[in-house]
């Protein structure tokens, strides 16, 4: 009864309470409607449950994963999350320094100018920006062209985030505005009401969806990221597909 | 677009994109031409994902030092609340007028361009005005008016061109807005406009004239581009 080009593009409209995903896959929210009966409009009780239920999505689920750390970091300003990021980045920091300068003063600089940024702009960073490595990737390597450009002296007119600009890449770009602002309110509410079903499932059925779906991980890797075999990551992820199924109540 | 060419960024030249190891003027011409070209976007991304993946898998380097003390100074620092608004969103200015047209530029050369073009007219129709963003390429629009013929030229090291409005040729074939060409010193061309064409165009060393009374100027044309170079840095 579903027409999703792949599983992977209708838990992404499960699992992402945002807009983007639902574009992703081209549906409004009528399609949306459509395909899902069982959906009703949303109450003011759903409300407040799918406020929640956003949350808590927006707060990774693995404790030890790299996301919760710097959503940590910036949600209570947790001095241990960014010791555990320091301590997990500073290294591959200082090797892209190495790289880039070739120099160990500079990549020491680096570091304490990466991690510092990291710090700072942490209360900004969404699970919508992608993994935490790549966002961290982006700081370290934007911070390192600027250090470079006014060790030589270079005119300041144009700066890293101007040459990357942060929303390179995304389809949001491309997509006219009219159309964002029209279907905004009823595609948000109904994302939140799909997104509230994720967080009924158990705990570890959803680190496994977390990482696959919204992460984009392979299997292999979300086993290693969770430290569970991937046989078990395997059953968790077909189990928690078939509960959602379930609590949707519809057939794919 | 032209067809018979492949008037794209090499993957290689992408691929130091995304690590961030290029001259400041070829990542400039790189996000400019990005922000025209939806395929070469797409590529971008998965190049980012790919550079991203082996870095946090990569081999690391242990850092003979202590952060401890760093890591307490940092965290003293206040947090960042909202988003900084880059300078640039500032309204740069994102339109260009050249004799009865107007630009509308990519948002990294609006910023480049923000402090006002000077432009000079040079032979043949040609009008240049250079930007004063890097000190080891020469960054510069070129106008090249409707009609209007270059000398026959070779360049010395590489030059990249990318077409923002309007349209050029030369021998090989016609090239349009979001082209993105890549010459080197095997190349010598003679592009002529008939509509009028407006580019970005980036080079690593000047240009050597191969036709005309313009081989006169070769060896002023060197002198003044070490000058530039010399001036900027």
């Amino acid at each position: 009864m579903l027409k999703f080009g792949s599983q992977r593009e209708l838990f992404l409209v499960i699992c992402d309470p945002t807009l983007k995903c639902l574009r992703y896959v081209g549906m409004n929210s009528a399609t949306l409607r459509k395909e899902y009966p069982t959906l009703r409009p949303m109450s003011d009780t759903d409300q407040s449950a799918a406020n929640a239920a956003n949350a808590r999505l927006l707060t990774p689920v693995d404790p030890d994963s790299d996301e919760y750390l710097l959503v940590e970091t910036g949600n209570s300003q947790s001095s241990e999350a960014f010791n555990r990021l320091f301590q997990r980045y500073s290294s591959k920091i200082y090797a892209m320094g190495m790289k880039l300068t070739r120099n160990e003063q500079l990549s020491k600089d680096l570091v304490q100018e990466a991690m510092l940024n990291v710090w700072r702009k942490a209360r900004l960073y969404d699970l919508d920006r992608g993994t935490a490595q790549s966002w961290i990737f982006t700081i370290t390597r934007n911070r390192c062209f600027d250090m470079l450009r006014k060790l030589k002296r270079q005119p300041n007119c144009v700066t890293a985030d101007d040459i990357w600009p942060q929303d390179n890449g995304s389809e949001s770009a491309l997509l006219p505005e009219g159309a964002l602002h029209e279907e905004q309110g009823s595609l948000v509410a109904e994302a939140s009401i799909i997104a509230s079903y994720c967080k009924q499932l158990p705990e570890p059925q959803q680190a496994v969806i977390e990482q696959v779906y919204i992460f984009d991980r392979t299997h292999d890797e979300a086993a290693e990221i969770l430290k569970i075999p991937l046989g078990t990551l395997k059953s968790r992820l077909r189990l928690g597909v078939a509960k959602l199924r379930q609590l949707i109540g519809v057939d794919l | 677009m032209n067809i018979d060419l492949d008037c794209h960024p090499t993957t290689e030249m992408l691929n130091k994109y995304v690590q961030g190891s290029l001259p400041t003027g070829w990542n400039v011409v790189l996000s400019a031409h990005l922000e025209l070209c939806q395929k070469c976007r797409q590529e971008y991304g998965d190049l980012e994902s790919a550079e991203v993946h082996s870095w946090s898998e990569g081999p690391v380097e242990e850092v003979a030092n202590d952060f401890s003390d760093l890591v307490a100074s940092i965290i003293k620092q206040p947090q960042q609340a909202t988003a900084d608004t880059p300078p640039s969103q500032e309204s740069p200015i994102t339109e260009i007028h050249m004799l009865d047209h107007s630009f509308t530029l990519p948002r990294v050369l609006a910023k480049a361009a923000n402090d006002g073009l000077e432009w000079k007219k040079l032979a043949g129709g040609i009008n240049q005005a250079k930007v004063n963003i890097d000190t080891e390429t020469q960054c510069e629009f070129i106008y090249m008016s409707p009609g209007s013929q270059t000398p026959m030229h070779r360049h010395q090291g590489n030059e990249i061109t990318l077409v923002l409005d309007g349209s050029f040729s030369d021998a090989s074939g016609t090239y349009e807005a979001a082209d993105f060409l890549i010459r080197n010193n095997k190349d010598e061309h003679q592009p002529v406009s008939e509509e009028g064409c407006l580019c970005f165009a980036v080079l690593d060393s000047p240009l050597t004239f191969t036709q005309g009374l313009a081989r006169l100027f070769n060896p002023i044309n060197r002198f003044k581009f070490r000058k530039t170079i010399a001036h900027q840095s």
